[in-house]
């Protein structure tokens, strides 16, 4: 189906990438134009977009606290982007990442819960942050095994799982009297506290050592695809399974252990939110959508492990700043919309770099002409 | 007016019965500079079966598809029932009585036999009852020997069941022009014969059919007269009964073809032994039928054929891509049958598949990376589970010199280098990878000629550097030039096996086309 602009055909066509500084500045001019239209919006409901405006930096980034604010918000998120990272450099979409973050912190909290007092420091935290991302791997395998060897979508497959490791994660604590909940606060049912000697050190305030363990894994990541046979690995056979198979890879091994560690990384990323900032399975801070907004990271990481670690920032430092802008009386739906079209413009601002649109005249017109 | 009633009346075409259905006159066509079709007339009566007979890239497919609307035409005229006419879509030709059986078939698998003869049709909109769409395709398929179950769905179905869908829904869109490409390719021999009866009682009726193929006893078989084409022009056209399947054969391959001096080197022991392989295609019917084939050190052996007689699927079998269904393959004394792509490679398997994009090379990463494609798992390239980017690039530097790779923008896709440049990349990673056995499948298809020289002095070099070669190709030329032996394949069977020196075009043509017996 093609689109008509008065008369016209619209066509897209793929252009040259740009030069290198085009490529650099296309993310600031997109981000100003969506940060334009949101203006057009805030202004329409009432409210002074440059007051708005201001406070959102003032929120988002100004002072120590909104800057803590921030990169707590920012540390499983770059957990999660670098998850959608791995798989999408694979061309595997695995889009279950929440559903493999919930397990983490399900498993990590239980794991913790179950220690109790018997293992403080860094050998509780160790136990308790792996048994989060093996948690998450084996929720991806659910997906992984039957992707990799029966050629199932894993599309589907991951999305689904997202919703079950949901309900899991609420029978646990609203359904059930499991050992996860709090029995003494019926009315109001939330998850019990692990103890004290198992929550990650604190830096700053809020601010807790999860940040140097995501940055970390994105050092790993990095290093992982550019400097080894795995990463060399799957580098081709996300260009070209025959090729791969040409090569004598074993693709399905490679799909496996890619979902494994995508897995991995959104179960660390609830591992780290339960030792670093919940201390209990938290249903409601836990599904907030922080893996769906890794997809997003990732996209605008370029699928680069590095560059992961600067979008999160900056896509934290939007939501930190929601509530500010509340405060002064945007409201809530405003600032989401705005959200959306920062996302929005960057996306397009992406697709621009390698395509263009013509017009020409339109199909019909010539045949006309013809006849 | 219902679908039925619409197509009944074209049942009955109102043509004289040995009228011109169609005539095309000097069409030209090019692709990307390439003259596909040059000049070519062709003419078409109503009544009979004219094949159209030629060797891969001659012509047939592009003057086929250009009278079933799908190219436009650079220049020459197109006259449908002594009318001018431009064919502006499938579509649009289809209106005029046009349609074509693509060898791709273009079915909703979905959709039942039936719902898939309805889809598309001018009267989609006032959808005729299942039942009488059931009846229609009932009766369409006793008349013509087109049986097949209405309610089934396209993916329930055989491929030659599938073939005749594609013919009922043209039928059923009162098509009177009715063009097959290579229809005989996807079939088993009975399912052919049927087709045949088929065709031959579509034109009795009065409707034109034509028939590409290469397959001289198939058009000696169903066509009332033949057009042979070579290299996109007509080099003739004749009544079957006054055709003979070795003059076919000259006009189809034409040129004299010389043996050109190639070093004399003695042949070592054998390297690569295959006997008795037979090997499924991709449609789960045998694409290779107990092929045997010896390849000794310091020997080409060409494999000669036109292209889809089991090549691609014999290329494969030998690099461990395409499961053995039956018989063996020794590599350098060591059964490899079973063995897996990786194992093969180890052992000195060196492989250039026929398609270099996506299987040769993965062609969205930069040059570095398809270089390193087979040697990545050994030192220097990597150690242990660490690979060293800087001895990638190192390497690449290297080949891109040695191999003389031009074009190189480091950085971007291989799959921009130009197509010469793709292959040499290729041959420079399979080659500096010292093979014991180099399997080359038509490594210079459609390359200009510098690139096709150079790539012939690569696989003469390797020959006398004592590997055993074993090159495919559709080219007789090249056959000819570089074998040592020659081995025609024909539906996936060894039709024959020559020395260079009693090829000939007549010879290699008729056994390309099926034909053992050469009449002199």
């Amino acid at each position: 189906m093609s689109l008509t602009l008065a008369g016209r055909e619209v066509v897209v066509e793929r252009r040259p990438l740009p030069p290198l500084w085009v490529r650099a500045a296309a993310p600031t001019f997109s981000i100003g134009f969506g940060l334009l239209l949101g203006a057009v919006i805030i202004w329409a409901t009432g409210q002074d977009p440059v007051l708005a405006y201001t406070e959102m930096v003032k929120k988002g980034f100004l002072g120590r606290l909104p800057l803590i604010g921030t990169l707590v918000i920012a540390t499983p998120l770059i957990l999660t982007g670098l998850a959608a990272v791995v798989s999408f450099r694979m061309k595997i979409w695995n889009i279950g990442a929440e559903g493999q973050l919930i397990m983490g912190a399900v498993i990590s909290s239980g794991v913790g819960l179950w220690i109790g007092d018997r293992a403080g420091g860094l050998l509780g935290i160790v136990i308790l942050l792996a048994a989060g991302a093996a948690a998450g791997a084996l929720w991806a395998a659910l997906a992984a095994l039957p992707r990799a060897y029966l050629n199932t979508d894993e599309v589907i497959s991951t999305l689904m799982l997202n919703f079950v490791a949901l309900n899991i994660m609420n029978y646990l604590i609203f359904s059930s009297f499991s050992s996860w909940r709090n029995i003494e606060r019926a009315t109001f049912p939330s998850g019990r506290f692990i103890d004290e000697a198992l929550r990650l050190p604190r830096l700053s305030g809020r601010l807790h050592v999860g940040l140097f363990i995501a940055a970390a894994a994105a050092a790993v990541l990095w290093w992982a695809l550019r400097s080894t046979r795995w990463g060399f690995e799957v580098q081709v056979t996300g260009d070209s399974p025959r090729a791969a198979r040409y090569a004598g890879m074993r693709v399905d091994r490679k799909i496996l252990s890619v979902l494994l560690v995508s897995g991995a990384l959104a179960g660390l990323a609830g591992g780290i939110e339960v030792g670093g900032v919940l201390h209990s399975l938290d249903p409601r801070a836990l599904s907030q959508g922080v893996g769906f907004a890794g997809i997003v990271v990732a996209a605008l990481a370029r699928l680069s492990p590095m560059a992961v670690i600067p979008v999160a920032v900056f896509v934290a430092s939007i939501t930190n700043a929601g509530p500010g802008l509340q405060s002064i009386g945007v409201s809530s739906e405003v600032v989401l919309l705005l959200e959306g079209m920062i996302f929005l413009c960057l996306v397009a601002g992406e697709w621009f770099l390698r395509n263009t649109l013509r017009l020409q005249p339109a199909a019909g017109t010539r045949a006309a002409e013809a006849s | 007016m219902t679908a039925t009633g619409d197509a009944a009346q074209v049942d009955r075409p109102d043509g004289q019965p040995r009228g011109e259905a169609a005539r095309l006159t000097a069409i030209t066509k090019s692709f990307y500079g390439q003259a596909a079709n040059d000049e070519v007339d062709f003419d078409l009566r109503w009544g009979e079966v004219h094949a159209l007979l030629g060797e891969n890239g001659a012509g047939k497919s592009t003057l086929c598809s250009i009278l079933a609307g799908l190219y436009q035409p650079d220049s020459g005229g197109i006259r449908l029932d002594g009318e001018q006419v431009e064919l502006r879509s499938p579509h649009h030709a289809l209106e005029c009585g046009v349609g074509m059986v693509y060898q791709h078939f273009r079915l909703v698998e979905r959709f039942t036999v039936a719902e898939n003869l309805s889809l598309g049709h001018p009267n989609t909109g006032a959808v005729p009852s299942r039942r009488a769409l059931e009846r229609r395709v009932a009766e369409l398929g006793r008349r013509y020997g087109l049986e097949v179950r209405p309610d089934a769905e396209v993916w329930q179905l055989s491929v030659g069941e599938q073939q005749r869908v594609e013919i009922l829904k043209l039928l059923h869109r009162g098509v009177r022009i009715l063009i097959m490409d290579e229809p005989t390719a996807v079939l088993t021999p009975q399912e052919a014969r049927g087709l045949f009866t088929t065709m031959r009682a579509l034109a009795d009726e009065g409707r034109a059919i034509i028939f590409v193929t290469h397959k001289l006893d198939e058009v000696m078989e169903v066509s009332d007269r033949v057009t042979v084409l070579r290299g996109g022009a007509a080099v003739g056209s004749m009544d079957i009964s006054g055709a003979d399947p070795a003059g076919l054969a000259r006009m189809m391959v034409g040129r004299d073809l010389a043996v050109s001096d190639r070093p004399k080197v003695e042949a070592g022991p054998p390297v690569l032994s295959i006997s008795g392989l037979t090997a499924e295609g991709d449609r789960g019917l045998d694409a290779v039928r107990d092929v045997d084939i010896e390849v000794r050190a310091s020997q080409i052996v060409g494999v000669a054929g036109v292209s889809g007689n089991g090549q691609r699927e014999l290329a494969e079998a030998i690099a461990g891509l395409r499961k053995v269904k039956q018989g063996q393959i020794i590599l350098g004394g060591v059964d490899i049958t079973r063995a897996g792509a990786r194992q093969r490679i180890r052992l000195g398997l060196g492989f250039v598949p026929e398609d270099r994009i996506h299987t040769g090379l993965a062609g969205g990463l930069p040059l570095p990376v398809n270089l390193a494609l087979k040697a990545y798992r050994r030192p220097p390239l990597s150690r242990g589970p660490l690979l060293s980017q800087r001895a990638v690039d190192e390497q690449a530097r290297r080949l891109e010199k040695r191999f003389d790779i031009r074009g190189v923008r480091w950085g971007l896709p291989t799959s921009l280098l130009s197509g010469g440049n793709i292959q040499r990349a290729i041959l420079a990673r399979e080659i500096s990878g010292q093979p014991k056995v180099l399997v080359a499948a038509s490594p210079t298809r459609g390359l200009d000629v510098a690139a096709i020289q150079a790539i012939r002095r690569l696989l003469l070099a390797e020959r006398e550097a004592g590997t055993a070669v074993l090159m495919f190709s559709e080219d007789l030329e090249e056959i000819m030039d570089l074998s040592d032996q020659i081995v025609v394949l024909y539906e996936g069977r060894v039709m024959g096996r020559l020395e260079p020196e009693e090829a000939n075009p007549e010879v290699l043509g008729m056994l390309m086309a099926g034909r053992t017996a050469v009449r002199s």
